[in-house]
C-alpha cells in the first residue's frame, strides 16, 4: 500500500531531537554522513549505531516504525551485498564454478551492509524528527549566502516545500483513484509488464489532470495573496539556537569525533 | 428471499499498530434487499465512505461477513473482481477517474474489463448513455470537453454499463447547481422506478435521502444508529438531532412545536405532511 511509505514521513514529538533547530539538525546529517563515510571499522561503526541509539531513544519514535522505512531499501541493500560477495578479490572462503566468494568479499559486503543501513536510518531520523516546512526553512537559511551569487535560493526553497506539501495529497488521490478504476475492474496485479503498464494509463491520466488542476489553483491563490517571491519578504516564524542545539550538537560532535579518533588509532 | 447484500458484524481498523490507529467501524450489520432503495445517511468521519468499500470488496473487513446473494465475498472461490461487477460503486466526484479519449471509449472501460464481445459492449455504451441522459453525439467528444454535470453523468455511465445488480452512489450531487443536483435525483428515481435498480445513495443530507430512499440507515461514529421507513426514521427526530445531524427544516419545526406543548406528530419530513398533521392537530384540539 502507498500508505506504508515512511521514508519522508513526519513524526510529531517534543523530544530535543524534534525541538532542535532545522538548521543545526542539518548540519549534523551532514556531519554524520561525513563521518560514516570517513570511517571503516568496527569499533566506529558500533559508535556510530550507538549514537543512532541515543537519538531514537530520545525521540521516543518507535524502532519498529523506522525499520519499516527500511523496507523499500532492501532491494538495494540485498544488491549491494551480493555485488561486494562475489566481486572483491583476496582469500578464497568457497568456490561454486566460476563464483569465488572471498573472506574479502564478506567483509567489504557486511561493512557496505552495515553503512547503507546507518546512512538510511541516520537521514530519515531527519525527516522523521521534522517538519518539511521546517526543513525547507531551514535549509533556506543555510544557503541563504549563496544568493550573493544569483541562485534563487527562497524560490528553490518554495518549490521545494510546495513540492513536499503535495505528495500526500497526490497519495491520497493516487489511491482515489486507484480505487475507482479497480471498482470498475481494473486489475493492476497480474498480467506481463506491457499489461501492467497500460493498466496504469487510468490511472495517470486523472492524476495528470488534476495536479495541473491543482498546480493552476495554487498559483492563482498565491498571485492573490500578491506573491512574488524572495525579495523584501520577511517571515512569520523566526529560526533561533536554543539550549536543545546545544545539547544535540554536544552530544553528536562528541561521538562523531570519538567514532572517527578510533578509526584514526586502529 | 436473499438479500442482494448482507454485513454481518462488520468491523474495520485503519492503521492497525501504528499511533494513527483509528476505528471506523465497529460491528455493522445490514442488508439490502432486491429493488430497494436505501439512504445512507451520516457526518463527515461516521464511515460512509469506508463501509461503501466494503460492499465490493476494496477494503477487507478486519472482523465480520460480507455476503453477496449469500455467498462471502471473501471466500476462497469467489473472484473478487466478479464481485466488483456486479456491485457498481460510483465514488465522490467520479468525474475526475475519466481519462479515455472519448466518451464512449471511457464508459466502455468496465464492460471491456468484464471482456464481454464487442457488440454487447456497445450496446451498453448506448444504453447507458440513454439512461443517463447523455446525448448520443456526444459519444465521440473527449470527456474533458463536457461541463460539470455532464462529466458526473459519463462516469455514472460508466458504472452503468457495467449493469450492476446493486448501484451504490457516494454523494452523486456533491458539488453541483441546483439543476444538476435534480438531474441526478430524477435519473436515480426513473433507475429505481423503471429498471427496477437497487439503490444505495450516501448522502450527509437527510432531506434529500427522504426525498427518494424508501429506507434510511443512519450511520454514526461507525455504527447503525437507526434503519427504518423515512417516517420511522423521523419518529425518532429528537435522536437525530442530538446526535448532530442535520435533519429537515420542517422537522425541525415540527420537534418544537411539540417541545412547547402542542401535540402533533413530528415524523414529517415534507411541507406537505406538516400540513396534514397541523390540520389533524386542529380537528383534535376543536
Amino acid at each position: 500500500m502507498l500508505r506504508d511509505i515512511t521514508l519522508g514521513q513526519y513524526f510529531p514529538g517534543k523530544s530535543i531531537a524534534h525541538r532542535a533547530d532545522p538548521r543545526t539538525k542539518i548540519v549534523l546529517v551532514m556531519l554524520f554522513i561525513f563521518t560514516l563515510f570517513f570511517v571503516r571499522s568496527w569499533p566506529s561503526y558500533g559508535i556510530m549505531a550507538l549514537y543512532l541509539a541515543v537519538v531514537i531513544a530520545n525521540s521516543k519514535i518507535a524502532p519498529k516504525l523506522i525499520f519499516r522505512g527500511l523496507k523499500p531499501l532492501i532491494v538495494i541493500i540485498a544488491f549491494t551485498g551480493i555485488f561486494n560477495l562475489f566481486y572483491t578479490p583476496g582469500r578464497e572462503l568457497m568456490s561454486l564454478g566460476p563464483v569465488t566468494v572471498t573472506w574479502e568479499g564478506v567483509e567489504t559486503a557486511l561493512f557496505l551492509i552495515v553503512r547503507i543501513v546507518l546512512l538510511v536510518i541516520g537521514s530519515s531520523m531527519l525527516t522523521y524528527t521534522t517538519a518539511p516546512i521546517d526543513l525547507t526553512d531551514g535549509l533556506e537559511r543555510l544557503l541563504s549566502p549563496l544568493r550573493r551569487v544569483r541562485v534563487p535560493v527562497h524560490e528553490l526553497a518554495m518549490m521545494m516545500s510546495i513540492a513536499l506539501r503535495f505528495i500526500p495529497t497526490l497519495v491520497e488521490e493516487t489511491e482515489k483513484i486507484m480505487n475507482a478504476q479497480k471498482a470498475r475492474g481494473a486489475d493492476f496485479e497480474s498480467g506481463n509488464l506491457i499489461q501492467r503498464g497500460k493498466a496504469l494509463v487510468p490511472i495517470l491520466v486523472p492524476l495528470f489532470v488534476s495536479s495541473f488542476r491543482r498546480a493552476e489553483e495554487l498559483a492563482t491563490a498565491m498571485e492573490c495573496r500578491l506573491y512574488h517571491g524572495g525579495e523584501g519578504r520577511t517571515r512569520m516564524r523566526q529560526l533561533k539556537l536554543t539550549g536543545a542545539d546545544a545539547a544535540a550538537a554536544a552530544v553528536s560532535l562528541v561521538m562523531f569525533a570519538a567514532a572517527a579518533a578510533v578509526h584514526l588509532l586502529g | 428471499m436473499t438479500p442482494i447484500l448482507e454485513l454481518r458484524g462488520v468491523s474495520h481498523v485503519y492503521g492497525a499498530g501504528t499511533p494513527f490507529e483509528c476505528k471506523a467501524l465497529d460491528d455493522i450489520s445490514l442488508s439490502v434487499g432486491r429493488g430497494e432503495f436505501i439512504g445512507l445517511i451520516g457526518h463527515t468521519g461516521s464511515g460512509k465512505s469506508t463501509l461503501i468499500q466494503h460492499f465490493n470488496g476494496l477494503l477487507r473487513p478486519t472482523s465480520g461477513q460480507v455476503l453477496l446473494n449469500g455467498a462471502d465475498i471473501w471466500d476462497k472461490n469467489t473472484s473478487i473482481r466478479e464481485v466488483r461487477f456486479r456491485v457498481g460503486l460510483v465514488f465522490q466526484y467520479p468525474e475526475y477517474q475519466l481519462f479515455e479519449e472519448t466518451v464512449a471509449k471511457d464508459i466502455a472501460y468496465g464492460p471491456t474489463n468484464m471482456g464481454l464481445p464487442e457488440e454487447e459492449i456497445h450496446r451498453r455504451v448506448a444504453d447507458a448513455m440513454q439512461a443517463v441522459g447523455l446525448p448520443a453525439e456526444l459519444g465521440g467528444a473527449s470527456p474533458f470537453a463536457l461541463s460539470g454535470g455532464q462529466k458526473r453523468r459519463a462516469a455514472i455511465a460508466g458504472i452503468l454499463a457495467m449493469q450492476p445488480e446493486l448501484l451504490v452512489l457516494d454523494e452523486p450531487t456533491a458539488g453541483l447547481d441546483p439543476a444538476g443536483r435534480a438531474e441526478i435525483f430524477s435519473l436515480l428515481d426513473s433507475l429505481h422506478r423503471d429498471r427496477g435498480m437497487t439503490i444505495v445513495l450516501v448522502t450527509h443530507s437527510m432531506e434529500d435521502a427522504a426525498r427518494v430512499a424508501s429506507r434510511m440507515i443512519v450511520l454514526q461514529n461507525g455504527t447503525v444508529l437507526t434503519s427504518g421507513t423515512p417516517s420511522e426514521t423521523f419518529s425518532q427526530a429528537a435522536l437525530l438531532e442530538k446526535a448532530g445531524l442535520d435533519i429537515p427544516q420542517i422537522t425541525r419545526v415540527m420537534l418544537e412545536l411539540r417541545r412547547r406543548g402542542y401535540d402533533v406528530d413530528p415524523a414529517c419530513y415534507t411541507v406537505e405532511q406538516a400540513y396534514q398533521a397541523l390540520r389533524a392537530f386542529r380537528k383534535e384540539g376543536m
